[in-house]
């Protein structure tokens, strides 16, 4: 019997009035494993009205009150942490260690939100004229929303959510349509945290909820991770409508590797960065820059290194590189490779029609890393989001750069050197949100904001850390005298 | 079998504290009680810290392969219904093999907290077998 997902709304799991659902498959074998509602704009609102009546207990709620709510659940995610990532897998395609891994990033955000009740604080002066003291508050907004995609279905949520949740808003999560699962096991353990009914709600679907969250007056914010087209839809749209926004979008990230990096030690960060989550990450590497007489060795190495990764079903523990989350994304990559090879690119690994023993119909591509790239190639602006890695030689580090500042994105970038110069030169002149230095993948801890630039970030704020404080609650400045 | 991943590793060390854990109970019994009762807690608590290690040290993971470390070079067949004098002998091999296996892992392992407690682990067992002698 297939699972048929309901939402959650008022502190209750009801099953959704929608009439059109959508099936949900496990990458590594085509099979369904389960059906989401495309819920209606009338399931929005009831979940909106939910959230709006909570939230004006949730806000007299004392913050440490809150944060103790916080406390319950990460030692529900502990408790399940194996569930989790076992489901994350099992829905996204992901290995699971790397599952694991996200499900530890998750918990991270509610350990750094249980400090809200310091977090939080406002400051004030006496005096600012004789007699009369000012004070700044920090204090909740109201309803936020956000709008998560697939690649990391059960953490991109808790980059927000806990921290909403704690500064004394509540919160509407649309979890993606592509895998909603892990999301909704996540909302079995906010249920046992035991915040009032309405404080937290689940509403499935697709653009349909989207737009009916984005138009409602009630509410107040929303945060958005996914592609630039949909990110930059959803800033205006907000913005237009008087609320929040924070979007974090696409992305084209270059690893750059000069000729004094240390060769051994890498290679294996370039592997991550390009095909761990099997590319699809906002901060993969989808571009090397070989900057001089580095080029030969490294081609060579990265060949060897990337031909030895196992390619497999994730729950399995041998497994290096899962598929990828669909079918149609299976398609859309391999487009792109043939389109890089029309464009003169050269393959020189070819991760195309891997099998998989036991898993015929999985959505397998194979690590493929593409040489003679040049920066006018599709290959090299527009985001593939697969194991897929394109080879740029470049002269020098001014051309490196010169290659970054072409791309519209500005999510990521890494530089691999031993030279502090080198090294202080990138961070400072490349305008890319998330830098790596000998690091791969640049994915900032939680007490961090997850930054961004360009065309890979419309908002003022991020998510994560004192940013996410900052963009759910508001300032209230009293000024005071008595007679 | 060949322990290419972080993942795969864990788990046979998570495999080899649960047998540990089962011989050292079994084998306490009689006259080696006194001897083999803190072991038995021991592997508990070592099983603990490493299934921690999975879920809390992964974060930084690194995708390369880890080669040349395979299961079958840290067989340990335990049976517990020997006399005394076996026991013991069964002991030594089994803190031996544990912490040849820790010391060859933490080798490979491309994250340095797993890297030192499985030092740390290698170091408990190497200080058994001084106990045995």
């Amino acid at each position: 019997m297939i699972k048929v997902l309901e939402n959650y709304v008022g502190g209750r799991w009801v099953p959704s009035g929608a009439d059109r659902f959508l099936d949900i498959d496990n990458p590594a074998s085509g099979k369904v494993i389960a059906r989401v509602p495309l819920s209606t704009a009338g399931e929005v609102s009831d979940a909106v009205a939910a959230a709006k009546e909570a939230f004006r207990e949730w806000r007299e709620t004392p913050p440490l009150v809150r944060a103790r709510c916080m406390l319950r659940l990460k030692g529900s995610m502990e408790d399940r942490f194996e569930d989790l990532a076992r489901t994350c897998t099992r829905e996204h395609g992901k290995v699971l260690d790397e599952a694991r891994g996200e499900i530890r990033r998750a918990i991270e955000n509610v350990e750094v939100a249980v400090s809200v009740p310091s977090l939080m604080m406002g400051y004030n002066a006496e005096d600012i004229a004789a007699g009369i003291d000012e004070e700044c508050v920090l204090q909740p907004v109201g309803v936020f929303c956000c709008v998560a995609p697939f690649n990391f279905p059960a953490m991109v949520p808790f980059w927000f959510l806990p921290y909403a949740v704690t500064c004394g808003n509540t919160y509407i999560v649309k979890p993606s349509e592509i895998c909603p699962m892990s999301q909704n096991l996540l909302f079995e353990l906010l249920d046992e945290a035991d915040m009032p009914p309405g404080v937290v709600n689940l509403v499935n679907g697709d653009s349909g909820v989207v737009d009916a969250l984005l138009a409602h007056p009630d509410v107040a914010g929303v945060s958005f991770v996914g592609s630039t087209p949909v990110a930059k839809h959803i800033y205006r749209t907000a913005a237009a409508n008087g609320k929040r926004a924070q979007c974090q979008a696409g992305a084209k990230n270059c690893l750059v590797v000069m000729p004094d990096a240390v060769l051994d030690r890498t290679i294996p960060n370039l592997l991550t960065s390009a095909f761990g989550n099997t590319g699809q990450r906002c901060l993969s590497g989808a571009l090397v820059l070989a900057v001089g007489d580095v080029y030969e060795p490294l081609a060579e190495q990265l060949v060897a290194a990337a031909s030895r990764l196992k390619v497999g079903n994730g729950l399995d523990e041998t497994v290096q590189v899962g598929p990828v989350v669909s079918q149609k994304a299976l398609d859309r990559i391999l487009g792109y490779i043939d389109r890089g090879l029309e464009e003169g690119a050269e393959l020189i690994l070819d991760g195309r029609g891997v099998q998989v023993e036991g898993h015929p119909d999985g959505y397998f591509c194979g690590p493929t890393i593409l040489d003679q790239v040049s920066p006018e190639m599709t290959i090299a602006r527009e985001e593939i989001f697969g194991p897929v890695l394109g080879i740029i030689r470049v002269a020098d580090f001014d051309e490196a750069l010169s290659v970054i500042e072409g791309i519209r994105y500005g999510n990521a970038a890494s530089l691999f050197t031993s030279s502090g110069k080198w090294a202080r030169e990138f961070k400072y002149r490349v305008r890319c949100g998330n830098i790596g230095i000998n690091i791969g993948v640049a994915a900032p801890i939680a007490t961090f904001p997850f930054a961004g630039m360009k065309d890979s970030f419309f908002g003022d704020l991020h998510g994560q850390g004192r940013d996410a404080i900052q963009f759910f609650t508001d300032r209230k400045v009293v000024i005071t005298r008595w007679f | 079998m060949e322990l290419g991943t972080f993942g795969a590793i864990l788990r046979f060390a998570m495999e080899l504290e649960e047998q540990a854990g089962r011989f050292y109970r079994e084998a306490g019994q009689g006259e080696l009680e006194g001897t083999f009762d803190g072991r038995a807690q021991s592997a508990r608590k070592r099983l603990r810290r490493l299934e921690r290690a999975r879920r809390e040290m992964v974060s930084e993971m690194l995708l390369e392969s880890i080669s040349d470390l395979d299961s079958d070079d840290y067989t340990v067949v335990l049976d517990a219904g020997a006399g005394q004098g076996e026991l013991l002998r069964r002991a030594r091999y089994l803190e031996a093999t544990c912490a040849r296996f820790y010391r060859d892992a933490a080798a490979k392992m491309p994250i340095r907290e797993v890297v030192r407690l499985f030092e740390r682990l290698a170091r408990e067992n190497e200080q058994r077998l001084t106990e045995h002698r």
